[in-house]
């Protein structure tokens, strides 16, 4: 394949994803296709075939690079990829075919603000005065959406959890309380004994799959479930550039699961004597070993604007308690919500139940398969 | 806020607006039919230079009857219907050739294009058939640059995933290159024909919504069977007796207090040969274990697939639920509204006279207590097994899909 040498190799596609992924308004999606439509501003291929190899060449590489956390980046691959397609149709010349893309991308990214005041719009009839609202990490969208609903004199209250590994719950507390409204940080562990006093349920995502399911952080699923268990209803806000050809059954079907993830440590425990010993003939079960001696919780906090939470007397202790480097290495960073624990999910095309956003996903596949 | 000028159409539109306001017009199907006939008088007479001005005259008056009468839903859904199908042919005769425009299209030529119209709305396929007959078309000047916001990703993203959508959006996309180079004016008023015959045809489904919906009554109900249903429903009404033609069952009919409509019905079903028993509300539970099958009609159908039907059906459809017994409502197409229940409290917030509960001769007490006389039950998808409609069967969780194919985003808030 003679034309991928001479378009792929000069355009670092990771690096224009790099740079314009550090930009706080972006989200991933976004910053993909800038960058997927920075390689067509700069890509010297004279047909549309080797323009189009090219785009799917970039969008293969950069999700092989982030292939730990690229569910929510493929979307961004998708729809871009999705959008040249349905232009290419309309048969223009070459060089206004690219700059009208170049000039959509553009507008697009700059109106990304646009489109979450149009989802906090749908979503605004449904926070009502006096709600008390759960939410999970920390989504722009379901941040402004809580922002606008406050601004117009709703009195909301709002639980974030505190949304383990990343401590992401943190910067919605910072937001959220630097704006006034009334805010507590709980723990994960702490969602069922919360959600008694709980409304509503409003978390982003990072994808929406086909199933109209969510890829969300992790800890999603089990809000969800509890929620559904507690009759409370769960929204996603969720901008349509998110939703992705993707249907897990599991969550092992994600593309973020690996190997690594839930393995157990190959550290076999010394047999003790009685009763504890394994039966001769059964294979050896190996327990993962909690080692005190490899505690390093700063590590585990990776995101850089989380302050450090003022250590309390019963939690003190229990902080040198957070788990070995090791252990967290084998924990996922998103879960999937399937779609039977979500009630709406509020996009910019509209408000949806799951049941409807996975007959649109599913058709639209079906199509660009045929 | 766009107003209608003409004298003629405001003083339609006013007496309609009364009418819904005393409710004078009540009931889904009158309301809905009266819409009808008043749209068809604006497009027959209104004036308008581009499509524009129609769409921006009828929405207005789709506004004042929706705001007179926000609780007769099938209103708005009708306007919705209406203004979709105008932007349905406005996009295909703009895709047609300009010489071919400049004539009113004959009753006949409209009638066929109405009838594919669901179909055939890609602007590919009209223009490929149009192009056999006259091959110099479209080809012939090259498409303009698109410089123009109408196609950016932003739209794209908002229309472009859900498939049927995005053939609608490449459409309208198609006919504003084109409408640069034809005279938009002259097919605005060309297409009124093809509208008209639209609008007959909505007509036409809404006169014989009954007959439409009970088509397949002996499918769903077999020989033996005991259905129950609660107060008075004209489509369950339809339904049953359909049903009866070829089968015999035993209809138990709740009474609905307090209008007591069951009674009307169970005597309707009686008097046509039906085994009919009217029972008490507070018995439902108590049959249920020998029921069948539920079968309800719907005041209005929701975004979710949820319902507002007569109040006790929640209490129908609970105590089915708890049997297993499936819950079945009957309604025509057109109570498909794009509205979701945001509060679930006394269901559509509509309440009848509280003099049936509570008469103005027990004045003592009426000094002591408030009365509420919910009409409704909103009565959420998860306990509906099925929709039986003009448009075949449908679960609960395609009614979503559906309220995407029937109306624009934009008609939500007329």
């Amino acid at each position: 394949m003679a034309h991928k040498e001479t378009t792929g190799s000069k355009f670092d596609i990771i690096a224009a994803y790099k740079s314009f992924v550090n930009d706080p308004d972006i989200s991933m999606p976004v910053a993909a296709m800038q960058s997927l439509s920075e390689l067509i501003a700069q890509t010297e291929v004279a047909t549309m075939f080797e323009l189009m190899e090219a785009v799917k060449d970039a969008a293969t590489r950069l999700k092989r690079h982030y292939s730990h956390n690229s569910v929510s980046l493929s979307a961004g691959c998708d729809v871009f990829y999705q959008f040249i397609s349905s232009l290419r149709d309309f048969g223009q010349d070459f060089e206004g075919f690219k700059s009208h893309i170049i000039a959509a991308v553009r507008e697009y990214a700059q109106n990304t603000k646009q489109v979450k005041d149009t989802i906090a719009n749908h979503v605004d009839a449904f926070i009502q005065d006096d709600s008390v609202i759960l939410t999970h990490g920390y989504s722009r969208v379901v941040v402004n959406a809580l922002l606008m609903a406050h601004n117009k004199g709703r009195r909301i209250s709002v639980y974030v959890t505190e949304t383990r590994p990343r401590g992401l719950g943190i910067k919605t507390h910072e937001i959220l309380t630097a704006k006034g409204i009334p805010c507590t940080i709980i723990l994960d562990s702490a969602v069922a004994y919360t959600m008694e006093k709980v409304d509503i349920v409003m978390v982003g995502c990072e994808a929406v799959v086909e199933s109209g399911g969510i890829v969300n952080a992790i800890g999603s699923c089990q809000i969800a479930m509890l929620a559904h268990a507690f009759h409370k209803p769960v929204h996603v806000l969720a901008e349509s550039y998110k939703w992705t050809r993707l249907f897990p059954l599991s969550q092992y079907d994600l593309p973020t699961h690996n190997d690594h993830i839930l393995s157990f440590d190959l550290v076999s425990t010394p047999p003790t004597s009685g009763t504890n010993s394994p039966l001769p003939g059964t294979p050896r079960r190996h327990h993962p070993v909690l080692r005190t001696s490899d505690t390093m919780p700063s590590l585990l906090f990776t995101a850089t604007s989380v302050p450090k939470v003022p250590p309390q007397p019963s939690f003190s202790s229990s902080m040198s308690n957070v788990m070995p480097i090791n252990q967290a290495g084998r924990n996922p960073e998103v879960d999937y919500t399937p779609p039977e624990y979500i009630t709406l999910l509020f996009t910019d095309a509209g408000i949806l139940t799951p049941e409807g956003i996975s007959s649109y996903l599913v058709t639209m596949s079906l199509r660009s398969e045929s | 806020m766009p107003e209608i000028k003409d004298k003629g159409i405001l003083r339609q539109v006013e007496t309609l607006t009364s009418k819904l306001r005393r409710r004078q017009l009540a009931g889904a199907q009158e309301s809905a039919i009266e819409t009808t006939l008043l749209i068809k008088y604006i497009v027959a007479h209104a004036k308008f230079a581009t499509i524009h001005e129609l769409i921006a005259i009828i929405k207005a008056a789709g506004r004042r009857l929706v705001e007179a009468q926000p609780k007769e839903h099938t209103v708005g859904n009708v306007v919705r219907r209406i203004l979709r199908l105008i932007r349905e042919e406005w996009a295909a005769s703009v895709n047609k050739p300009v010489d071919e425009g400049d004539q009113p299209m004959t009753t006949e030529d409209s009638q066929t294009e109405t009838g594919e119209m669901s179909t055939q709305s890609s602007p590919r396929s009209s223009t490929l058939s149009v192009g056999e007959q006259t091959p110099l078309m479209t080809p012939a000047t090259p498409r303009p640059v698109v410089s123009d916001s109408q196609y950016s990703l932003s739209n794209f993203v908002l229309h472009g995933r859900p498939h049927r959508e995005a053939t609608d959006f490449a459409s309208v996309y198609a006919a504003t290159i084109q409408e640069s180079s034809t005279t938009p004016k002259k097919s605005a008023q060309s297409i009124r024909p093809a509208l008209i015959s639209a609008i007959e045809e909505v007509m036409d489904e809404l006169e014989t919504v009954f007959e439409t919906v009970s088509s397949s009554a002996k499918d769903h109900i077999h020989s033996d069977e005991i259905v129950l249903t609660l107060g008075m429903s004209r489509t369950v009404e339809a339904f049953l007796k359909k049903a009866a033609l070829d089968r015999k069952f035993t209809a138990l009919v709740a009474e609905a207090a307090p209008s007591f409509s069951g009674h009307q019905l169970a005597q309707s079903l009686a008097s046509s040969g039906i085994n009919t028993i009217l029972i008490p509300d507070s018995a439902v539970y108590a049959v249920m274990s020998r029921v069948n099958k539920v079968i309800l009609g719907a005041h209005a159908i929701l975004a979710n697939g949820g319902v507002y039907a007569v109040a006790g059906s929640i209490l129908a459809a609970h105590a089915a639920q708890t049997h297993r017994t499936p819950v079945v409502f009957c309604a025509g197409q057109f109570k498909l509204s794009p509205l979701w229940n945001v509060y679930h409290t006394y269901g559509s917030l509509d309440f009848a006279n509280p003099a049936h509960i509570l008469g103005f001769q027990e004045g003592k007490l009426m000094d002591q207590v408030d009365v509420l006389n919910p009409a409704y039950d909103y009565v959420p998808p998860e306990l509906i097994n099925v929709f039986i409609t003009n448009d075949g069967d449908i679960p609960p969780a395609s009614m979503n899909r559906l309220v995407k194919e029937t109306y624009d985003n934009e008609d939500y808030q007329l």
